[in-house]
């Protein structure tokens, strides 16, 4: 009995290992062991939950301002509402959920430290929060606001661009809500998809009126969100959410300014000039250093910062050293701001090349890019003669 | 037990966060802020318990019912309208008239009948073509006056269009009224907006403009603002029952009760939004039936009686400084005239519907019965003072048409406080082209300006 038992087992086994074999065979081997083995143990390692794309690389301490302490970004951005609010007694922390400190910890201890009249929640309303701050802002108060995510400013998309960008021009500058700041979290995080990771920047850049500011870094980011805070227009100012944790520097625990509209060249070069702002910052760098080691590649990299008015001298400045332009940002192509930095180097450097060659026919020399740059400098290329516009004029027609 | 229970219950609404929250949030944090502080979030928690069998509900303070039932609107019989005079112009309540001096009363014919005069003038300079586009108030000027009687000079306005009466009864003179609609070279807006969009800060009237009901939140900010300073100011927020349907409008309720902010909506219900009657706007009980479901005070007034409406801004206004709390006053009225020089009402209402209204419940007519009846007002006194409002809106007419338009470089200032560089460059390129082409543009209107204007920001 007990041996038909074991032999009929042994039958069993056999006749599944057959069938276990065949389904091996069927499904395809690489299934049924990633299927049956440790996540440690696959090869393909990309199958893995990737934390970042990038890189974060922190500026070096900067000794400029004072004592520095290790912030992350969250923590560099309560920082500069803590100087905020300490210094101008006018000045309020609103939006949903900063009371108890912010869905990303911006917030964090303010309302304790200053009063539950500074720092409190409103309701569920994005307009409402916009529409609130611009009428806080009419009578000379410090307003700052939070939108949870940007993919959620929106709804206030009319105050911000029929109300608050118009208020001092339609006024005449009766009135203005120049003391508003809104800030919102920004950008790519990972698992955000459609609704937690969005850059809206270009909507915005097309609004005369407003400024928006993207930082790279926490100490980036503290200078200039106090700029935003003390800029005398209302500015939008987008934070990184992927680097609120992942950044970490050393920022100034005083107060200090980075100035808005100005971009910054992070790393000289001479090939071509790479541009980007927020976390493809750190992105481009690495494409730089990438470039420089496997193609001899010498790149200029610039972090424009602010979005509009953007620098358009220092980007025009690093193009006509280089002769190459590259932009890259998280927001879709087509209206990403990317076209309006390309289209603007683009007419300028076209004008820029008639011009030279008119200068050349006049016997300038080809003493090339220095006079150039001097004669075709943005004041200059502007401000040429009414005999130069007309040559320029027929230089066009000419190619046309 | 009972007593924690009762006294949660005293602690009621506020709700603390939950003790899983508090180990989430306990984290290590930059020096220099505050630390957490975990015992007063636990003062505020209620002690739940299902012993006593009443709501725990965070959301509703109420009671339980075994029926079911669901409310039914009231819109047969709706909220009141709170008048002080017939239609006759006579009190009907004696305790509730105001009592207001002889002067102040004039005061309130002169603004409407002066505001009256000047919409006529202007109506038709329209018409003619002198100006581009304009709104008159025919039928609201009591909803104006009454209520901007009712504030101090320093209580801040937001408007939507159609207040001119408030800026003409704080003084504006008519010179500047037209000077806005024109878009001439004294004009303080500079001539940027369409007619009608009037701003004045020395009067604290916030300027005009054209999205609707977006004054709404801002008017409940600069409330906050005026609590925050103790400024004993309340801000005063005009809309109309369209704009009132307006998300804008839901939010400025909203926050106004959640912030409790010392402000006063006043709703001018005028019947019409353009075309669209009330019947299409709203099918609840008007604008005053919602104020309670934001936790608001509200009433409903008959706007053609100056003194219903001036007594409830009055009372509103000392409340809302007193108690910092938001008031809703909904202005029963009627837009007489069409709602702009763009619109003919004959394509959508009666003619005999607008005479009925400008015939018999007219706010000018009311009020100058009433002065009839005081002895304060004649017919020799009308006959003059029609002549003089005349004259007066005449000549200030006459005046703004011969002066030059804004110089054209002005289109580049004030986008930001400084000219960044690119509008800078702009304004030159237009300078340059002006300077080729000028011949085709009718420069003669326009004021000279021989330099570049707006403070240029050099590091822009």
């Amino acid at each position: 009995m007990a041996v038909v038992a074991v032999a009929a087992g042994r039958l069993l086994r056999l006749r599944a290992a057959a069938a276990e074999g065949r389904w091996h065979r069927w499904r395809g081997d690489a299934v049924a062991r990633s299927f049956l083995q440790p996540a440690s143990a696959r090869k393909d390692a990309a199958q893995l939950r990737q934390v970042a794309h990038f890189t974060f690389q922190p500026d070096p301490e900067s000794h400029e301002y004072g004592q520095t302490q290790k912030m992350n970004l969250f923590q560099s951005i309560t920082s500069a509402l803590d100087n905020s609010l300490a210094k101008d007694p006018t000045a309020v922390i609103f939006g949903e959920d900063v009371a108890f400190g912010g869905v990303f910890r911006c917030t964090v201890g303010l309302r304790d430290k200053y009063g539950k009249d500074r720092v409190f929640n409103t309701p569920l309303c994005e307009q409402g929060i916009v529409g609130f701050g611009i009428g806080l802002a009419v009578t000379g108060a410090t307003a700052i606001a939070e939108i949870q995510f940007a993919d959620y400013i929106f709804p206030a998309f009319d105050q911000i661009v029929n109300e608050a960008a118009k208020y001092r021009y339609r006024s005449g500058d009766l009135f203005n809500c120049g003391s508003l700041t809104i800030r919102a979290p920004w950008g790519c995080v990972g698992h955000g998809a459609l609704y937690h990771s969005q850059s809206p920047e270009a909507f915005f850049a097309h609004c005369p009126g407003i400024k928006v500011v993207i930082p790279r870094s926490p100490f980036q980011a503290k200078g200039l969100l106090l700029s935003c805070i003390e800029d005398k227009n209302p500015c939008i100012f987008f934070e990184p959410k992927i680097l609120y944790r992942a950044a970490v520097e050393q920022v100034p625990v005083e107060p200090y300014n980075i100035p808005l509209s100005q971009a910054e060249v992070i790393q000289e070069g001479s090939d071509v000039t790479l541009v980007a702002w927020g976390t493809q910052v750190h992105v481009i760098r690495e494409v730089a250093s990438m470039a420089q080691e496997k193609l001899g590649v010498s790149c200029e990299v610039i972090d424009l910062k602010t979005i509009i008015p953007w620098d358009v001298d220092t980007v025009c400045k690093s193009v006509i050293k280089t002769g190459r332009l590259l932009i890259s940002h998280e927001a879709p192509l087509t209206g990403g701001f990317a076209s309006e930095i390309s289209s603007t180097v683009q007419r300028w450097f076209f004008l820029l090349l008639l011009l030279k060659q008119h200068l050349q026919g006049w016997g300038c020399g080809s003493s090339g890019s220095a006079l150039a740059w001097h004669a075709c400098g943005p004041g200059s290329i502007l401000s040429t003669t009414y005999q130069q516009r007309c040559c320029v004029r027929r230089e066009l027609k000419s190619k046309y | 037990m009972a007593v924690a229970i009762s006294v949660a219950r005293v602690w009621g609404p506020r709700r603390g966060l939950g003790q899983a929250t508090l180990l989430l949030l306990r984290q290590p944090m930059a020096r220099g802020l505050a630390r957490f502080h975990p015992p007063r979030q636990q003062q505020q928690q209620q002690q739940f318990s299902s012993l006593d069998d009443k709501p725990q509900f965070p959301g509703a303070s109420a009671e339980f019912v075994d029926k079911l039932e669901f409310i039914q609107p009231n819109v047969i019989s709706g909220i009141p309208i709170y008048r002080v005079m017939d239609r006759q112009g006579q009190i009907i309540n004696p305790s509730e008239d105001p009592n207001l001096p002889q002067e102040k009363v004039l005061k309130f014919y002169r603004s409407m009948t002066l505001l009256n005069t000047m919409d006529r003038i202007l109506y038709e300079s329209q018409r003619q073509g002198r100006i581009s586009f304009y709104m008159t108030n025919y039928g609201e000027e009591g909803t104006h006056v009454g209520s901007a009687a009712a504030l101090d000079s320093t209580d801040l306005v937001f408007g939507q269009y159609r207040e001119a009466g408030v800026l003409m009864y704080r003084d504006y003179p008519l010179e500047l009224f037209m000077a806005q609609c024109y878009g001439n070279v004294s004009d303080p807006g500079k001539g940027r907006q369409m007619p009608v969009h009037y701003g004045c800060n020395e009067r604290h009237f916030v300027t005009i403009s054209s999205p609707l009901a977006t004054q709404i939140p801002q008017a409940v900010g600069a409330a906050y603002a005026a609590k925050r300073a103790n400024a004993n100011r309340v801000v005063i927020c005009y809309f109309g029952e369209g704009a009132a349907s307006e998300g804008d409008a839901h939010a400025g309720f909203n926050f106004a009760a959640t912030l409790e902010c010392p402000i006063i909506f006043f709703c001018r219900n005028n019947g019409y939004a353009i075309s669209t009657p009330t019947s299409e706007q709203y099918r609840g009980d008007g604008i005053a039936a919602r104020g309670p479901g934001y936790g608001i005070m509200s009433i409903r007034v008959d706007g053609n009686d100056v003194f219903a409406v001036y007594n409830a801004t009055k009372e509103a206004r000392r409340r809302a400084v007193a108690e910092n709390q938001p008031f809703l006053i909904e202005a029963m009225t009627y837009r007489i005239g069409h709602h702009s020089t763009s619109d003919d009402s004959s394509a959508y209402r009666s003619v005999d519907e607008v005479n009925y209204w400008d015939k018999q419940d007219h706010p000018i007519s009311r009020l100058r019965l009433y002065l009839l009846s005081r002895g304060w007002w004649d017919e020799e006194q009308e006959k003059a003072w029609r002549k003089q409002s005349r004259k007066k809106v005449m000549e200030a007419f006459e005046q703004a048409e011969r002066k030059p338009k804004p110089s054209p470089y002005l289109l580049f200032s004030d986008v930001y406080q400084e000219m960044p560089t690119q509008l800078r460059k702009q304004q030159e390129s237009l300078a340059r082209h002006l300077q080729t082409y000028g011949e085709h543009y009718p420069l003669d209107h326009f004021d000279k300006q021989l330099h570049l204007g707006g403070h240029v920001c050099s590091s822009c």
